[in-house]
């Protein structure tokens, strides 16, 4: 590997823990539409800036597009409040307008600025090695690979500093109110992290990776685990697993690194929406599998409880009476009998004493309606298990 | 002897997008009293409570906690908010949401130590619950994430319970065990404010009311003024409880 590569990897890796940070609260507040608007809307901040400054990189014009992201969630609520429009439609509303803003500003004077909208939306960062950042005279790296370095300890020590507040406003706004941790201040400071995030990282990456950074490693976290710290930890890791993979897809195929990135994220997406462990699609459909065939199976104990008649009780008897397809029946069976909760007998089916008690227990549950004892008692009585 | 006033409203109006849902209220709640706010849905229950609280700015109006502001004797309140006003898909644990009772005597930054996870896992046993502290809150039911919230404002250790139905969707039993906790409650010397819908047991919960329905109708003892009179003017329609001596 040369150095160009290795830093452009560590870049993008960076701009990755960068954004899941910030990303994995958005996704929590049901606010991933707000980075899209931030993302965009910061264009006439970025222009503004450009004029004032000369230099992409420099930290005023990260503050005045920062700005712009902020004045932006302010005008989308002050929308939103007045009740005529609901949010995305607020949201709609804004940055569409201060995006063609930015746009036309670039169209004005594009003669004597060097800043085109491909390289503020997709972002190059294949060139972003060959701007060196030089202290008196002496190349200490890639201006990118400072500019969100930087970003990135501020978001870190502020997580760290007010991880007990992002999670509690996040959870129970109201709760916090009345505690005295202000909602209102952690939700703008979030939302200037985001749009600090957002800048300092659009012009390696673009502003479509940013969004996408932020989005979805914490979108996939969140199907996979139920503990705060191990959503932020998955967001990372999916994040950087996508920044390195998406670099090196980049390579083999000589494409986009942004679009490749983006590429690996949503495809990690669905890997996960399908496989993952309780919330993917496998596993639900699996488990309401598995709950039909508990619940037949505790039909076809209680069946046998009810009746001590031996032609009610023979194998036979018991497709038909209960009326079941074979396939079924013969499921039910094999379970009941592999638990040891029945046994039979010249094809005289019967309750052992297990199955007799398990019968007793998960009727006196039903009756009084007590789901969460029954889920309790089928780990008491191994039933699917081992 | 006079006694101690625990909450003082004074004028207080509420609006959203300048649409007063909270006309004109005043309101003394003595100290150590068990009081019900009733009123249809829509009433601003809810809206009082959160103003109480400082989590809505009234319009006009002030709140006194023991005399002093509510941001001075933030530390002497407790809340309970509605069920549905949190996410329960939040990845968290019941044992950490109780501690989240515990925030605000740490402050800003501040974590929680092994003195406050002590505190919460106290809290989960008195309302029954210390056996699913790991489970994620999803996975708990509806009364036993009420029974969560509960321990999460006994948690806070306060003097003042706000309470917004905790009842709401618990069976008998479960309301039965947080009627009994908050009756302790009560004969420790705490004030509880409990908004309820259930008019029949009012008279057996409580020994104080206020009927609200965007202004206060009534506010007084429940052997007083819990009538079919004050019910009419809060409900608009004909009531009538019977009222078991
Ligand atoms: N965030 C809001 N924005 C606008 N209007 C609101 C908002 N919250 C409540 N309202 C309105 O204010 C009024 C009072 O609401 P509040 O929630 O206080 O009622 P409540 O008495 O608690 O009702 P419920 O018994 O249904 O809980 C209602 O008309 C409601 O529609
Ligand atoms: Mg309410």
């Amino acid at each position: 590997m040369s150095s160009a590569q290795i830093e452009i990897q560590l870049i993008a890796s960076l701009v990755a823990v960068a954004c899941a940070i910030p990303g994995t609260f958005l996704v929590l507040r049901k606010m991933a539409m707000i980075s899209d608007a931030i993302s965009h809307s910061i264009l006439p901040g970025i222009v503004v800036g450009f004029f004032i400054t000369q230099d992409l990189n420099s930290p005023l014009l990260i503050l005045l597009a920062a700005l712009t992201g902020v004045v932006t969630v302010v005008l989308v609520e002050y929308i939103q409040k007045t009740g005529l429009v609901k949010e995305d439609t607020a949201i709609g509303l804004v940055f569409p307008v201060l995006f063609s803003i930015g746009v036309l500003m670039i169209a004005k004077k594009a003669n004597d600025v060097h800043l085109d909208i491909d390289a503020v939306l997709v972002g190059e960062l294949a060139l972003a090695p060959f701007d060196r950042l030089l202290i008196s005279g002496v190349d200490v790296g890639p201006k990118a690979l400072w500019v969100i370095g930087v970003i990135l300890i501020i978001t870190i020590v502020l997580l760290l500093a007010f991880f007990k507040e992002l999670k509690l406003s996040t959870f129970d706004k109201g709760l916090a109110a009345s505690l005295g941790f202000s909602p209102v201040i952690i939700h703008y400071g979030l939302m200037t992290v985001s749009s600090i995030t957002t800048v300092g990282a659009f012009d390696a990456v673009g502003a479509i990776l940013v969004v996408a950074l932020m989005i979805a490693p914490a979108a996939t976290a969140y199907l996979l685990t139920t503990d705060l710290k191990k959503m932020l930890s998955l967001s990372i890791l999916f994040g950087v697993f996508s920044a390195i993979a998406g670099y090196w897809v980049a390579h083999q195929l000589d494409a986009s690194i942004s679009g490749s990135i983006t590429t690996v994220l949503g495809f990690l997406f669905l890997l996960v929406y399908l496989f993952a462990p309780s919330k993917g699609v496998f596993a639900v459909m699996y488990r309401e599998k598995q709950q039909r065939t508990e619940v037949s199976l505790l039909t076809f104990l209680l069946h046998l409880k009810n009746h001590d008649e031996e032609r009610e009780r023979h194998v036979n008897h018991l497709n038909e009476h209960i009326n079941w397809q074979k396939v079924r029946s013969k499921t039910v069976l094999d379970l009941a009998l592999k638990n040891n909760m029945i046994e039979i007998n010249k094809n005289i089916v019967s309750l052992t004493v297990k199955g007799n008690a398990f019968t007793t227990q998960a009727i006196d549950y039903i009756i009084t309606n007590e789901d969460a004892q029954i889920e309790d008692m089928k780990d008491d009585f191994f039933l699917f298990r081992g | 002897m006079k006694q101690n006033i625990a909450v003082q409203v004074d004028d207080l109006t509420v609006a959203y997008n300048y649409k007063p849902v909270l006309w004109d209220i005043d309101l003394e709640i003595p100290e150590g009293v068990l009081m019900a706010i009733v009123g249809p849905n829509g009433a601003g229950k809810s809206t009082l409570i959160k103003s109480i609280l400082g989590i809505l700015k009234p319009i006009a109006g002030s709140v006194r906690i023991y005399g002093k502001s509510y941001e001075k004797q933030r530390s002497l309140v407790a809340y309970v908010p509605q069920k549905g006003s949190v996410d329960w898909d939040f990845p968290t644990t019941a044992l950490d949401v109780v501690t989240m009772g515990t925030y605000g005597s740490l402050g800003w930054i501040k974590r929680p130590r092994q003195k406050q996870k002590k505190a919460a896992l106290e809290a989960l046993e008195k309302v029954g619950m210390l056996a699913f502290k790991s489970r994620q809150i999803s996975q708990l039911s509806g009364g036993q994430q009420q029974r969560i919230f509960l321990a999460r404002a006994l948690v806070q250790d306060a003097a003042i319970y706000f309470m917004d139905e905790p009842f709401q969707g618990v069976d008998a039993t479960t309301e039965i065990a947080i009627i009994n906790i908050l009756k302790e409650l009560r004969k420790a010397g705490k004030t509880v404010i409990v908004v309820h819908h259930d008019l029949q047991t009012v008279p057996e919960y409580f020994d104080w009311v206020t009927f609200l329905n965007v202004k206060k109708i009534a506010t007084g003892p429940v052997r007083d003024i819990f009538n079919d009179d004050n019910l009419t003017k809060t409900y608009g329609i004909n009531y009538k409880v019977s009222i078991q001596e």
